[in-house]
């Protein structure tokens, strides 16, 4: 019974696997493969930031990384010529030393809950007003184009958009596919203990500060190149779309409405939150300007206030109740033994 | 050159008053209901918005359309209660806060909706005191005193009113102050009302000194909150006494360098304060 159920869960994720990469060629206009191409990227990007949040690691300033990756990526390119490809791990790595640099700052005082939450809060603002500050090399609020090179691969720029629709499918798999190995790692039980309780968890013998900065740097990395493929693929950089606090929490809402404690949730979310956008700015943004963002404000506070485990977290919570009887799910299933 | 440091140092005095103000309510909410109000810049912007529309449009005097907006915001303060705060109590922390940032999305943008997105001003012109060198705006020292006022009677209310003397008790334990007889659920709304009224008074002492647009609310929520987190979280005198320090520091070193360099300093501040001291400057470690 088990096992069928895996193949079955295997089979259907393969066959939503070669729709995707068939879509495009039936795809009913480039508009939708637009929105899903953005759709992966968010996805992506809110399903790194949740290897964090799902451990009690909730950050409030992802727009940092975000920012540092590409415009450290961009500025490169525009000044020295260097390939986005290379520009990419640079960036991403000044988003991870950024990122080691709070991470042990914080880890080390303890700082933790809501007040590391306000500390990448502040340091996402900071990167937004410093990419301001500069402006006589980052263009300040005005921001920045990519020089256009039309079709140049080597330059991650491509004529044909469909070439990003793939790319950041794969980057979105194997963000998911890091996720499933750092739930089978030893890595994830450490985290997890630490997350409920961190006195318990280093009177264990966990070195908590190793583990934190380990999934911090990481994420960080990996959202430094989200950075990248984003502003690769709409070739324009701003501040206030890359680093201000709105773009940090709307990582939050996506993977926090989606369910952060599971797999599919972060995508799930974004696909949802971006597609809710999409719809009410073609449908009422055009009749009054700023009345669909009110439209999705009030939405968004809804969602929270009803499905307070996210939307995936709640209908798989009502399932398991439904066949198993126990609530919760994944989430409390396994106790915490190293 | 002095000269001017002097100016700015004696403004961001004066400028502290009125941001004191605007750290209380935000931090007597934090302490009484445990949450943070992520809107609360948002909130003295509509303020603001109200005030113009009563005084410009409507012709209502400065003074009378300031205690109709005290008395709206209150009631927003209360709605805000009723409808995203109380039935978010029991979730998780992380949900409060994205609710209030959500409600961050609707207040700007309806704000965007009704008024535009051009700056409007209230026009009323003040007169500028000069005591020798040192120019003083008539308007900075009118808030700087109201403020002072105003957190002279907060401070009676919260000590010799039996309400106060409730919210204080929910502040501390609210599991005892229930045992005590408290009905916790009115001091809510009390302090949600509270907090909304002091940020109708902190548009109206903002109101001759700034011009508002729909994004005019962000920068006061960070401020507010880089001075309760200095003066430590729901600790009211930490907060007013940081509140004078975040305003010399922003004013001082908006004169010596750029209004951007001088936000990142208060930010760097405010980072370093909290990993080194998060219970704030004042706080007791361990006291939240």
């Amino acid at each position: 019974m088990k096992l069928s159920s895996s193949i079955g869960k295997k089979a259907l994720a393969l066959l939503i696997l070669i729709c995707l990469i068939m879509f495009p060629a039936i795809s009913p206009s480039p508009y939708v493969t637009h929105i899903i191409t953005l759709i992966f990227i968010w996805s992506y990007i809110s399903t790194v930031w949740a290897y964090m949040g799902r451990f009690g690691l909730v950050s409030l300033g992802h727009g940092a990384f975000l920012g540092i990756g590409a415009y450290v990526t961009a500025l490169l390119f525009n000044f020295f010529n260097l390939s986005p490809w290379i520009g990419m791990l640079i960036g991403a790595s000044a988003a991870a030393l950024l990122a080691a640099v709070l991470g042990y700052a914080c880890f080390r005082f303890g700082v933790i809950g809501d007040y590391f939450a306000l500390v990448t809060l502040a340091v996402g603002e900071l990167t937004a007003l410093s990419i301001i500050a500069l402006r006589d090399i980052t263009g300040g609020s005005l921001g920045l184009t990519i020089r256009n090179l039309g079709n140049a691969p080597l330059y991650l720029q491509f004529s044909n958009k469909v070439y990003f629709y793939y790319l950041s499918l794969l980057f979105l798999l194997f963000a998911l596919y890091l996720w499933v190995r750092i739930d089978k790692s030893k890595m994830q039980k450490a985290l997890k203990a630490i997350g409920e309780d961190e006195v318990a968890a280093s009177c264990v013998g966990i070195n908590i500060i190793k583990y934190k900065m380990a999934i911090t740097v990481t994420s960080a990395f990996l959202t430094g190149i989200g950075g990248v493929l984003y502003a690769q693929y709409i070739t324009y950089l701003n501040p206030h779309t890359l680093s201000g606090v709105g773009v940090s929490l709307a990582i939050c809402f996506k993977a926090i409405l989606g369910g952060m404690f599971n797999l599919w949730g972060p995508t799930i979310g974004t696909a949802m939150i971006v597609s809710l956008e999409e719809y009410i700015r073609v449908s009422y943004g055009t009749k009054f300007i700023g009345i669909s963002e009110v439209a999705y404000g009030i939405a968004l506070i809804s969602l929270i206030i009803f499905l307070p485990k996210g939307l995936y977290g709640t209908l798989k919570e009502t399932k398991i109740f439904r066949t198993k009887g126990g609530a919760y799910g994944d989430d409390k299933r396994e106790a915490v033994i190293l | 050159m002095l000269e001017q440091l002097i100016n700015a140092a004696i403004n961001g005095i004066l400028l502290g008053g009125v941001l004191a103000l605007l750290a209380f309510g935000l931090n007597l909410i934090f302490g009484v209901v445990k949450i943070i109000h992520m809107a609360y810049g948002q909130f003295v912007m509509l303020g603001f918005y109200l005030i113009y529309v009563l005084t410009v449009q409507l012709h209502v005097p400065i003074i009378l359309s300031s205690l109709i907006t005290i008395c709206a915001m209150a009631v927003l303060g209360i709605l805000t209660q009723l409808l995203v705060i109380e039935p978010l109590l029991n979730a998780p922390r992380l949900n409060q806060l994205l609710a209030l940032a959500g409600l961050i999305i609707v207040f700007e943008n309806l704000a965007m909706v009704i008024w535009g997105a051009d700056y409007r001003g209230i026009p009323l012109s003040l007169p500028i005191l000069k005591f020798g060198n040192v120019y003083i705006r008539c308007s900075y020292l009118i808030a700087f005193l109201g403020a002072l006022v105003t957190l002279s009677l907060l401070y009676l209310f919260l000590h010799k009113t039996y309400v106060g003397l409730a919210i204080r008790a929910t502040a501390q334990d609210v599991e005892i102050a229930k045992i005590m007889g408290v009905n916790s659920r009115r001091i809510y709304f009390v302090t949600l009302a509270a907090g909304g009224a002091l940020t109708g008074i902190v548009a109206a002492f903002f109101a001759p000194i700034y011009t508002v647009h729909p994004h005019f609310g962000s920068s006061f929520t960070i401020i507010a909150f880089i001075i309760v987190v200095l003066g430590g979280m729901g600790n009211l005198l930490g907060g007013f006494i940081s509140a004078f320090i975040v305003g010399i520091v922003t004013s001082v070193a908006a004169v010596l360098t750029t209004v951007e360099v001088a936000d990142i300093i208060t930010l760097l501040i405010f980072v370093l304060v909290m990993l080194v001291r998060p219970q704030g400057l004042l706080g007791v470690r361990g006291a939240s």
